[in-house]
């Protein structure tokens, strides 16, 4: 593992982030010992342009390191803000918050300290300091200047005394030995040197002095001094610690001859002479300062931007870095926002935090997970309702094809009466055009006195449900009749949403009934008036064979024969009568009946008429008063009752039920007898259809007669568990 | 209304001091030595004045390149070598200790007591022996380049950097004479 990884790995940490500030802390710990330090340095150390080159790039390397790290979290925040991510707004502002409080206190600082920095070393080179040193060293050298005149006006005299000495000879120089010692003493000085140019001629010292030997004063000394005339030097003479004086002057030469020079030397006592060299020095030392003056303070000043930096640096990576951190899982919470916000309910969070951020995150966690398992189950849910909205389409597509390929009509009704749907044969049997009825009340669709009728039944009929009904309309002159079922529509929770209503025309099939049964009853007919007849036929022929062979009993069977013929046209006149009869029925007389007194009464005619039958009378209580006519009734009961006691046989009962629904009067009369035939319930009220050996077949054509006279219904049905029910429904006005 | 001569005075008075520039470059041959002439120009400037006068050492470092009179920049150099010059002053004894280095060896230690000496000492050559050609050396010509490092600087007043003359080239000469 390498370096970048390893750092990738815990630049993170808290703990590495921790021992990295520690790490700057001690650093500038170290800066700052250093500087403390820097006052005992050298100055020619701290003035070290190799110090001053090291601090400029320290402090350019930390600028751009500071200027990278801002730069590419300030880039990457405006890429972000640019990309709108989430969270982008809010962590400009914590960075600029962080990195705004880090970085004013520390530039006051440094601009305090750099102030207080110049400051301190304009103060070091105050004027009257400076004036006061360089006066000190004035006087130190003037001291040594005026004892050096002092020695050239020796020097020079002793030159003008020996002119005229030929130094080049040794007389001369033995003579000049004498008086040498004689001008040393008038002179005063410690060393008095003659010289013809840079050869030496003659010294003397004073002992007193503490010359201890003869000073070498330098052969430049005297060559200056015999082209100049005059020359001045300080030397420090061997086995002495003061300072030795020295001045030259050149005496004139003989002609084409060397220069002669004298030098009058002085020693200075050690201390006078180091407290005079100890001003010079520190003057110049003073001067030296001055001159790196620049420096002393470029080399401090670089060193507090050097700590200033490190501080900025440490101060903006520990703000970027806690502003980062903060922010991580608030980042990364928005994102998880937006990405569940988006559909991604996968998204999980997983941001190493301890805090209280942790509860949020799992939350968050728990609540995309929760999400996610609501999501599935609502996918799950929704392929389930596709399927079966599919499934039901394809149903309701089916029961459309079913719908408009029925011959019946039928209509869908809302729960406020209007029109919801209604299929091609409802329209065709009622004549109607699909706007004419589609979302309309049906008051209004079939307000026409036309299909009123039709109307008035469906709203009646809204009461007794799946109940049929027939109704006969007159639709653009033809008269039509239909069978009317009316249906209570339900929604899944078992309220009424409305109706279906199916009609079946019942026109063709009444026809097609009436002539069969006009069939059918031409042949009873035919078959009741051919029974009488062929007895008449038998008994006329057997009359004319005895009346032609002149049968002596020919009165006896004329007699008989008369009889038979009389007895059988009588039962063709009792037919022809009840045919007659049934056909000049009398429209009903409508006339307020008490259906309770009306039943009793008929009923009470047939008690005990049958033993071991028994008549059951179940009357709701309140029927009231019923227009009917009472007679035709009456009738209807005597037939039903008559049928029921023939049919059933003892034991047994006969039960005879009334109750009033809505405006409409229900009738049964129910039998536990051998029941009727299905085949046999299509034909049972057309007249001449009897299953019984007697009887003209003609009573429950007399009945339904009736009871289509008073618009009602009549209808057998199988009664549980054995025998026959007829059941009336009667307008109850 | 000032007069021309005037104006020209004014102007040469209130005219920025010169920058420092090596000046008078001449080469010779002497046997195998080859000498090197030449003045520094402007090298004193006040500023290195005062820093000589305040006792702080203050260097020149004369750098030369002996070359050979070539096209070709890789087939040039023959020799190389730099001549420093120390200042120091004493104050106590009021006199200028001037060093001379050659390639780090001290080849001349002298005491002047004067500025113009000094000037002097620290920038005018005269003759100086700067490189030794082989006497069997190749006879094409040849010449010397230098410049000055005059010591460091500062931008701004704390950005150092070091200041340099430009380069200059010398005349062109030979070992020996050509024959006639």
């Amino acid at each position: 593992m390498d370096i970048r990884e390893l750092f990738a790995q815990h630049r993170k940490d808290g703990r590495y982030v921790a021992a990295a500030l520690v790490l700057v802390l001690a650093v500038l710990t170290l800066i700052y010992y250093l500087i403390q330090r820097g006052r005992d340095l050298p100055s020619v150390l701290v003035t070290n342009k190799v110090l001053l080159f090291v601090l400029v790039y320290a402090d350019a390397l930390l600028i751009l390191v500071i200027l990278f790290v801002l730069a590419r979290n300030l880039l990457r925040l405006w890429l972000e803000r640019r990309q709108r991510a989430l969270g982008a707004r809010f962590k400009t502002k914590l960075v600029a918050t962080y990195v705004g409080l880090s970085l004013v206190p520390v530039l006051l600082l440094f601009f305090y300290a750099s102030e207080l920095l110049q400051g301190s070393i304009d103060r070091w080179f105050s004027s009257s300091l400076r004036s006061v040193l360089e006066q000190s060293s004035a006087v130190a050298q003037s001291l040594q200047r005026e004892i050096g005149d002092r020695n050239y006006r020796e020097a020079l005299r002793v030159a003008r005394r020996m002119s005229g000495l030929g130094l080049e000879e040794e007389a001369a120089r033995a003579e000049l030995a004498t008086r040498l010692a004689q001008w040393r003493d008038e002179s005063g000085v410690a060393f008095l040197g003659v010289y013809l140019e840079s050869d030496f001629i003659h010294a003397v010292v004073d002992p007193e002095s503490g010359l201890n030997d003869l000073p070498e004063v330098g052969r430049n000394f005297l060559l200056e001094a015999a082209e100049n005339g005059r020359a001045n030097r300080v030397v420090l003479p061997a086995g002495t610690r003061g300072r030795l004086i020295l001045a030259a002057a050149a005496g004139a030469a003989a002609d084409g001859k060397r220069r002669p020079v004298v030098v009058a030397g002085t020693l200075l006592d050690p201390i006078t002479s180091g407290q005079s060299e100890e001003l010079i020095q520190s003057y110049q030392t003073y001067r030296q300062l001055e001159v790196q003056k620049r420096d002393f303070a470029a080399s401090y000043w670089l060193m507090f931007v050097l700590v200033t930096l490190l501080i900025l640096l440490a101060s903006s990576w520990a703000g970027l870095f806690l502003a980062r951190r903060l922010m991580l899982p608030i980042q990364a919470l928005a994102e998880g926002t937006r990405r569940v916000a988006s559909g991604d309910l996968d998204q999980q969070i997983e941001v190493a935090t301890d805090d209280e951020m942790a509860t949020v995150v799992e939350s968050f966690n728990s609540m995309t997970q929760e999400l996610r398992r609501n999501r599935e189950e609502i996918d799950r849910s929704h392929r389930e309702l596709v399927a079966a909205n599919r499934g039901l389409a394809e149903e309701r597509a089916l029961v459309g094809a079913i719908l408009e390929n029925l011959a019946a009509g039928v209509i869908a009704l809302g729960g406020d009466g209007t029109v919801l749907s209604a299929n091609a044969a409802a329209l065709g049997l009622l004549a109607q055009r699909e706007e004419e009825l589609i979302g309309r009340r049906l008051a209004d669709a079939w307000s026409g006195s036309e299909r009123a009728p039709l109307e008035k039944l469906i709203a009646t009929a809204q009461e007794h449900p799946r109940e049929a009904s027939e109704v006969s309309l007159v639709l653009g002159g033809e008269r039509r009749t239909f069978e009317v079922k009316v249906s209570d529509l339900r929604d899944s929770g078992g309220r009424g949403a409305g109706k279906i209503v199916v009609l079946e025309d019942l026109s063709d099939l009444i026809k097609a009934q009436k002539l069969a049964a006009w069939t059918e009853a031409a042949q009873r007919i035919a078959h009741e008036i051919k029974n009488p007849l062929t007895p008449i036929r038998l008994a006329a022929e057997r009359l004319r064979v005895k009346h032609r062979a002149g049968d002596p009993a020919v009165g006896e069977l004329l007699e008989e024969s008369v009889a038979i013929i009389v007895r059988e046209v009588g039962k063709m006149q009792s037919l022809v009568d009840e045919f007659s009869r049934y056909a000049r029925m009398p429209g009903p007389q409508l006339a307020a009946t008490a259906i309770d007194g009306l039943v009793s009464e008929v009923v009470a005619l047939y008690r005990d008429v049958k033993p071991g039958v028994a008549i059951q009378t179940r009357i709701a209580p309140g029927i009231g008063e019923i227009w009917v006519d009472a007679e035709q009734l009456r009738r209807v009961l005597i037939n039903l009752l008559d049928n029921a006691l023939e049919a059933t046989e003892p034991p047994g009962d006969v039960e005879v039920r009334a109750e009033r629904r809505g405006e409409r009067l229900i009738l049964e009369v129910a039998d536990v007898g051998t029941g009727i035939a299905a085949e046999d319930r299509e034909k049972l009220f057309l007249p001449f259809f009897s299953r019984k050996k007697r009887g003209t077949g003609m009573g429950l054509a007399i009945v339904h007669r009736i009871v289509s006279d008073h618009n009602g219904t009549i209808r057998v049905s199988e009664n549980r568990p054995r025998g026959s029910v007829f059941t009336l429904e009667l307008p109850a006005r | 209304m000032l007069a021309w001569p005037q104006l020209l005075m004014l102007g040469l008075l209130l005219a920025p001091p010169g920058e420092p520039a090596i000046e008078d470059l001449r080469v010779s041959v002497d046997g195998g030595q080859v000498l090197v002439g030449f003045h520094l120009a402007n090298g004193l400037d006040p500023e290195t004045r005062e820093r000589i006068d305040s006792g702080l050492p203050t260097s020149f470092l004369y750098a030369l390149e002996l070359k050979r009179d070539r096209k070709h920049w890789w087939d040039r150099g023959l020799d190389a070598t730099v001549i420093e010059v120390v200042a120091m002053y004493n104050a106590v004894t009021r006199e200028y200790l001037v060093n001379t280095k050659q390639g780090g060896r001290l080849i001349e230690s002298r005491t002047v007591r004067d500025a113009e000496e000094l000037e002097h000492a620290m920038t005018v050559f005269e003759n100086f022996p700067a490189f030794t050609l082989e006497a069997d050396a190749d006879n094409s010509r040849f010449l010397v380049r230098m410049r000055v490092d005059l010591g460091p600087g500062a931008v701004l007043g704390f950005i150092p950097y070091q200041r340099y003359t430009d380069w200059l080239e010398s005349n062109k000469v030979r070992l020996r004479a050509p024959e006639p």
